[in-house]
């Protein structure tokens, strides 16, 4: 018993950052009805910027931070004009073939700067863990639930109570009308990428500084992830992407601890495989914002 | 106001618009008849800015409005109300009407408690879905929502049509009302007979061309156009 509420915590906390790349990745997707593959490695490229600012100046954690969700918004903009400006009325292939494209630029560039396969990142916090009775709990991992909780929130704020978030969701709901009614679709889907390239760009920081390590793998991951979750929660609702996350976090840590690593993704792609197959009538749903 | 001058628009190689000039002066409510398939929902996406032109211009107030898209042009004060109403189905109505204020600065709760005024069964769903209305609701929710934007000319295409008779003469008596308070409309419309009630100047396109163009009165001698849109000979 005490094994399983241990790892339902634990899967919470993974679940979480899983629920932050859900929500940038679901964003992205709502706003465009386009896959944008290169999502994770821009976060990977903030990342790496933090890396080579802490190696050269061995600046704080907070700086780092700052720099990595910087990284990842300027990389995830590059990534909206160059892809999904010029495609955003032609074939959504197009676009994501783009979009992949700059996946391998950007690796290109983050090995080129830092060529080892693996750097260390400082940890965010040296102490031992926190004890909850009998369970543990890692203070990395409260932090993260924490930052996720936050973002959900300031997330919906903007979506529902302001003036951008009505154009966001006009933009979701009908292109064509958004621009009649005097809402610029360019403008709205550059300043999209950017906040959900910023989510991300938070979420691969605490990723990495939770690891205390960063690898270029750190751009696939996070897309996969991202894209995964959004898919478990139901395409192109936030909501459902958070939903998607946490369940993604926990059947990852229940299914390590009973059935081992080695088939922990493996059970990842299965799930997904026959979500795909059966269909549930939550994934055909038209998004509920 | 808007003079539109040897518009060409084409889809692929098929031209809808084969130079088409019409004009609409300030202040007045100018009408477009014409057969499906003449080229009026072609024309009003042109002008709003959808569809660009392969040819001609569009001079909106004196400036050259036929490069710019859709969100450009409303901020110009032209604002269309598209045939297909293309509400947002999952916002509620109140949103839907604040999306349509979306580039005013000034504050516009003034506004939106007028229009709600102008339009009290919006008022009565003001928080449900604009996808649960019906027909007619969504019609009133679309030309609300154009209106919130303050628009000089509004441009409608075929507000009245799929409706009931009672919605559509709610429809004409609210262009009627927008009409006497200062706002200028192009109205594509095939019912004739409403038309003539509160249009000015009457314009016939077909085949992407202005055949016809003239008063009220002039459209109803015309022979061929009485036997074509209002139905039968004059009693």
């Amino acid at each position: 018993m005490i094994d399983f509420l241990q790892n339902t915590l634990d899967g919470l906390a993974l679940g979480s950052s899983y629920a932050l790349l859900a929500l940038g990745f679901t964003l992205i997707f709502g706003v465009l009805r386009r896959a944008n593959l290169a999502y994770g490695p821009a976060i990977m490229l903030g990342c790496y910027c933090a890396t080579w600012a802490y190696l050269k100046t061995g600046i704080g954690l907070l700086f780092l931070a700052l720099i990595a969700v910087a990284g990842s918004t300027l990389a995830g903009v590059y990534v909206e004009r160059l892809c999904f400006a010029p495609h955003r009325k032609g074939a959504a292939a197009a676009a994501m073939v783009a979009s992949f494209a700059l996946w391998m630029q950007f690796e290109e560039l983050a090995t080129l700067a830092l060529p080892r396969h693996l750097y260390a990142f400082p940890a965010l916090y040296a102490g031992g863990p926190l004890s909850l009775g009998r369970l543990t709990l890692r203070v990395e991992s409260l932090v993260m639930l924490v930052a996720a909780i936050l973002v959900c929130a300031a997330l919906w704020r903007i979506l529902y109570r302001s003036r951008f978030g009505t154009a966001v969701r006009a933009v979701i709901d009908s292109p064509a009308a958004a621009e009649l009614s005097g809402i610029s679709v360019s403008a709205v889907s550059l300043q999209v990428f950017a906040l959900a390239s910023a989510i991300g760009g938070l979420a691969g920081f605490l990723i990495v500084s939770g690891n205390e390590q960063v690898t270029p793998m750190l751009g696939m991951w996070s897309t996969l992830k991202g894209m995964l979750a959004m898919m478990l929660g139901g395409l192109g609702s936030l909501p459902g992407a958070i939903a998607g996350g946490v369940a993604l976090g926990l059947r990852e840590a229940h299914s390590q601890w009973y059935l081992g690593p080695q088939l922990r993704d493996f059970i990842a792609y299965l799930l997904l495989f026959v979500l795909l197959a059966v269909r549930p009538p939550w994934m055909n749903t038209r998004s509920a914002y | 106001m808007l003079r539109v001058v040897d518009l060409v628009t084409a889809y692929g190689k098929i031209e809808a618009l084969k130079g088409l000039s019409l004009e609409v002066r300030e202040g007045s409510i100018t009408c477009v008849l014409g057969p499906n398939g003449a080229g009026k929902t072609t024309l009003m996406l042109t002008i709003a800015g959808v569809l660009r032109p392969r040819q001609g211009a569009i001079e909106f107030r004196g400036e050259p409005i036929a490069a710019l898209s859709p969100h450009a042009i409303v901020a110009r004060g032209v604002a269309l109300v598209p045939e297909n109403r293309l509400v947002f189905a999952h916002m509620s109505v109140l949103e839907n009407l604040h999306a349509g204020a979306y580039q005013r600065k000034d504050p516009y709760e003034n506004d939106l408690e007028k229009i709600l005024a102008r339009f009290p069964r919006l008022k009565e769903r003001a928080s449900q879905d604009a996808g649960t209305l019906s027909g007619g609701e969504q019609q009133m929710l679309a030309v609300a929502r154009a209106l919130m934007s303050r628009p000089r000319l509004l441009l409608m295409d075929e507000p009245s049509l799929g409706l009931a008779p009672l919605v559509v003469e709610e429809i004409f008596r609210i262009i009627a009302e927008l009409h006497r308070d200062g706002t200028s409309i192009l109205l594509v419309e095939q019912n004739a007979h409403m038309a003539l009630k509160v249009a000015q100047h009457f314009y016939l396109i077909e085949q992407g061309r202005v055949t016809f163009s003239g008063s009220p009165g002039s459209l109803a001698e015309d022979e061929l156009i009485r036997r074509a849109y209002l139905g039968s000979a004059r009693a």
